[in-house]
């Protein structure tokens, strides 16, 4: 075919070429942002990048044959969790992985494992940690969160689009989560910017995160500041607080110890079902067990939710299945074992990592 | 459904496809469903407003084209009066019921009334009395069939915010129809590609400068504060209006149908009455046609001329919106067209003698542009000030915004004086593929948000 397009070329030349060029585009698009090449230089903080760091330390960590745990949840994981700690408390007889994924949801879970564990077969338990058992709905709508489009995003295929988008409850966000997920570039846009302002201290910071993070995240231990002195009548919606915390402090510890919840519409256990169910449907029938914890929900004991377990009670019958009780980790609900609102501090993370451990390890029954 | 969505681009894609694989007559009728569907897409029931207008202007010029004396300046009449009344209800009756209260009770709180500014109105009622005065002065055969009227006034590509297609330009394609030339396409293509970079990577970038700025004028005192606000609305909502327009043209001309071009490098010229001549051409043209020459327009003597001129820009600045704002806007452009034509006759400049004139006409003109932007007369006025100020302050353009404007003012100037994009728009396919293909990555990785922003003129 001659390059020219002409007057007296006819018009099927023409839209023949239009779709040459947008094909070209998609092979463009698809060269740069599926093929894995701009995510070796992503911001190693960003959403995107957190996920694809720790992918990249896993899939790029031997398997160990004795057997692996890997640990999932959002910041309250990534803080309240030692993966070294806990192995130590069981004699190193189990590798942990920790995936705490700082602002991560289910929906972002679901996706993680599924390239994390390809054949289902490296791990012998994943602990899925909630931030209750209960089904309390809360009001910032966690099926319309698009910022889980950011966790997601080095993992969503093209045949993910249309379902990732649809999972989305608002036209305007199914849109965005279905442009994002079609184009990568438009949710990376910020994030190829700055790369593109100062590209040798990205790549040097990428390339470091990928090389040293895991040590990194080893040899974090937790939070130093505790909140010795919180107390709070809950009843009449009354927080005492230490002296000296800052505003950002404070917040997270009303949010926590007074949360608000939205009415019961059933959406929690509706969007639990639909993303947990899609990871127990993920491991249906190999020898990975599926086991759920609460976290320590806040540095005082707090009333249960008003909204019974709905999802766990409808798993609770399957056998691969080990629902951790929910008063298990809740004499660690205490000031002076969390830094914040929402995380366990050092001496928190040191005690929880421990209990966890010994939980998984009698759940696999290893002895 | 914005240009710039998703569901505009599969709507696109599909009513296409359709509008080919279809027989040539059942065309019109898809384009037709296809245009009010658009329409509806924003707001289901105000498809009767647009279909009652359609009505009465349709049934008005048959009766205008059959009868004689004053029934046909009755006829006339009523089309007026059921556009201008709808348009004035719809847009104007808060903003005179606000300046009655003013006026008549002062100190009063004002309630606004809570109407809804219908999509495209502004254009869609012009187009439809440029049809029917065209029909009434004998210049346009009136249109016998409903479905082909209906199908001029919502006409998908062009209704929401023009550019404002005269009825003998679109009957002339429509009656005429032949499929467009490979030519053509390529054309279409790179001007609704060219339209998206002017969208998605000009017109946002300066957009967040300008809100941050016009947000609250107060909280950046200064003279360069003031005028980087200014300059980067002014960039704005040219990247914003010509590119929406770009991709009308380009939509409009891959169904065959030539619209006309609304925007010539407007930054460029070098005296206000050639900045007219170059913005928003298809506006400019029929407040020449329908108001300035009715008026008399040049040959009733200087005086009168320069009455028409402030009239006319009057009338032009109330039309982009309801407030003394763009009643200043407009005065303010009348004023400096008046004085021009006094000072400076109709002297055109060539060669490097344009680049002071035009230099002070783009600073004339964003001085102009704070008034359009601000949110309140007193907002508007502050900023004016401040353009005047002996305190400094800080660029909000940064080094990358310039460096946009810089791009963008090359480009200009290659196209004005060596027709660089339309030759590189008819240069060889394999070309326009890689440049193609690398200003759709731009846009990709480059747009200022990963969500759609609305377009300036929407608003109007």
């Amino acid at each position: 075919m001659s390059g020219v397009l002409s007057l007296q070329k006819p018009l099927k030349n023409a839209v023949w070429w239009s779709v040459i060029t947008l094909l070209a585009f998609f092979t463009l698009d698809a060269a740069i942002f599926r093929s894995g090449w701009y995510g070796k230089y992503l911001q190693p903080n960003s959403s995107t990048g957190i996920v694809e760091d720790h992918l990249y330390w896993l899939l790029h960590t031997p398997r160990v044959k004795k057997g692996e745990v890997l640990v999932l949840g959002d910041s309250r994981v990534a803080e309240g969790f030692s993966a070294p700690t806990a192995g130590a408390e069981g004699a190193n007889r189990l590798k942990f992985w920790n995936f705490g994924l700082p602002g991560a949801s289910v929906r972002n879970w679901y996706y993680v494992l599924r390239d994390a564990d390809p054949d289902r077969h490296r791990f012998k338990a994943i602990v899925l940690s909630l931030e209750r058992y209960t089904d309390d709905d809360s009001a910032d709508n966690p099926p319309d969160r698009i910022a889980d489009l950011g966790y997601s995003l080095g993992r969503l295929r093209l045949t993910d689009c249309r379902d990732f988008a649809m999972s989305m409850k608002s036209p305007e966000r199914r849109q965005t989560a279905l442009s994002g997920c079609l184009f990568k570039g438009l949710p990376l846009c910020a994030d190829i910017h700055e790369f593109l302002l100062e590209a040798a201290a990205r790549i040097k910071a990428a390339d470091a995160s990928r090389e040293h993070g895991l040590a990194w995240m080893d040899g974090y231990t937790g939070i130093p500041e505790n909140l010795t002195g919180l107390s709070a009548d809950i009843e009449h919606g009354v927080i005492n607080f230490p002296a000296g915390l800052n505003p950002v402090r404070t917040m997270s510890i009303k949010q926590s110890v007074l949360p608000v919840w939205a009415p019961d519409r059933g959406q929690t256990t509706a969007y639990r079902k639909l993303w947990i169910g899609r990871i127990l449907d993920l491991y249906r029938d190999t020898d990975t067990r599926i086991i759920f914890i609460e976290m320590p929900r806040a540095p005082l004991a707090l009333p249960d939710g008003k909204v019974p377990p709905r999802f766990l009670q409808s798993i609770a019958g399957r056998s691969q299945v080990s629902v951790i009780p929910a008063d298990r980790f809740r004499d660690l609900e205490r000031p002076e074992l969390f830094g914040d609102g929402l995380h366990l501090n050092s001496t928190g993370r040191a005690l929880f990592s421990a209990k966890l451990s010994r939980e998984v390890f009698r759940v696999l029954g290893i002895h | 459904m914005l240009f710039t969505t998703f569901p505009f681009l599969v709507f696109l894609v599909v009513v296409l496809c359709l509008f080919y694989l279809l027989p040539r007559p059942a065309r019109r009728y898809l384009l037709l469903a296809a245009s009010l569907f658009f329409y509806m897409a924003w707001n289901v029931k105000f498809v009767v407003l647009i279909l009652g207008l359609i009505t009465i202007d349709y049934f008005a010029a048959l009766w205008i084209r059959s009868r004689q004396g004053w029934q046909r300046r009755m006829a006339l009449l009523v089309s007026l009066a059921a556009n201008i009344g709808l348009l004035g209800w719809f847009k104007y009756a808060n903003f005179i019921r606000e300046t009655w209260f003013h006026f008549a009770h002062a100190g009063a709180v004002v309630q606004p009334l809570d109407i809804i500014l219908p999509l495209g109105i502004s254009f869609h009622t012009f187009q439809s009395i440029s049809y029917v005065i065209d029909v009434y002065r004998g210049e346009q055969p009136a249109i016998t069939s409903y479905v082909d009227y209906a199908l001029f006034v919502s006409f998908f590509p062009q209704l929401v915010a023009g550019p404002i297609v005269r009825a003998k330009e679109f009957f002339l394609d429509y009656f005429n129809w032949r499929p467009p030339t490979a030519e053509e396409w390529q054309r279409a293509c790179a001007m609704i590609l060219t339209g998206y970079v002017k969208k998605m990577i000009f017109a946002d970038q300066f957009m967040l400068v300008a809100d941050r700025y016009f947000a609250n004028p107060q909280a950046l005192p200064g003279l360069i504060p003031a005028w980087t606000g200014a300059i980067a609305f002014a960039l704005q909502i040219f990247f914003d209006f010509s590119g929406y327009t770009d991709i009308a043209i380009g939509v409009a001309l891959l169904f065959g149908f030539h619209f006309p071009e609304n925007f010539r490098r407007p930054y460029l010229a070098a005296s206000v009455t050639e900045f007219w001549r170059r913005w928003h051409m298809t506006l400019s043209g029929w407040l020449r046609d329908y108001v300035y020459i009715s008026l008399g327009g040049n040959r009733r003597g200087e005086l009168r001329t320069y009455a028409n001129l402030l009239f006319t820009m009057l009338l032009g600045g109330l039309w982009h919106g309801a407030s003394w704002n763009f009643v200043i806007w407009g005065g303010y452009h009348g004023a400096l067209l008046a004085v021009e034509r006094a000072v400076w006759g109709r002297k055109e400049l060539r060669g490097v003698a344009r680049i002071p004139l035009a230099s002070l006409t783009f600073l004339l003109v964003c001085g102009g542009w704070v008034f359009f932007r601000a949110k309140t007369l007193t907002a508007a006025l502050y900023v004016t000030g401040q353009m005047f100020s002996s305190v400094h302050g800080h660029s909000l353009m940064t080094p990358p915004h310039w460096r946009l404007a810089a791009a963008a003012l090359v480009v200009a100037l290659s196209e004005e004086y060596g027709s660089m994009l339309t030759k590189l728009a008819v240069s060889p396919a394999w070309l326009v593929t890689a440049v193609a293909v690398i200003a759709l990555l731009a846009i990709e990785i480059f747009s200022a948000s990963d969500q759609a922003v609305p377009f300036v003129y929407f608003q109007f």
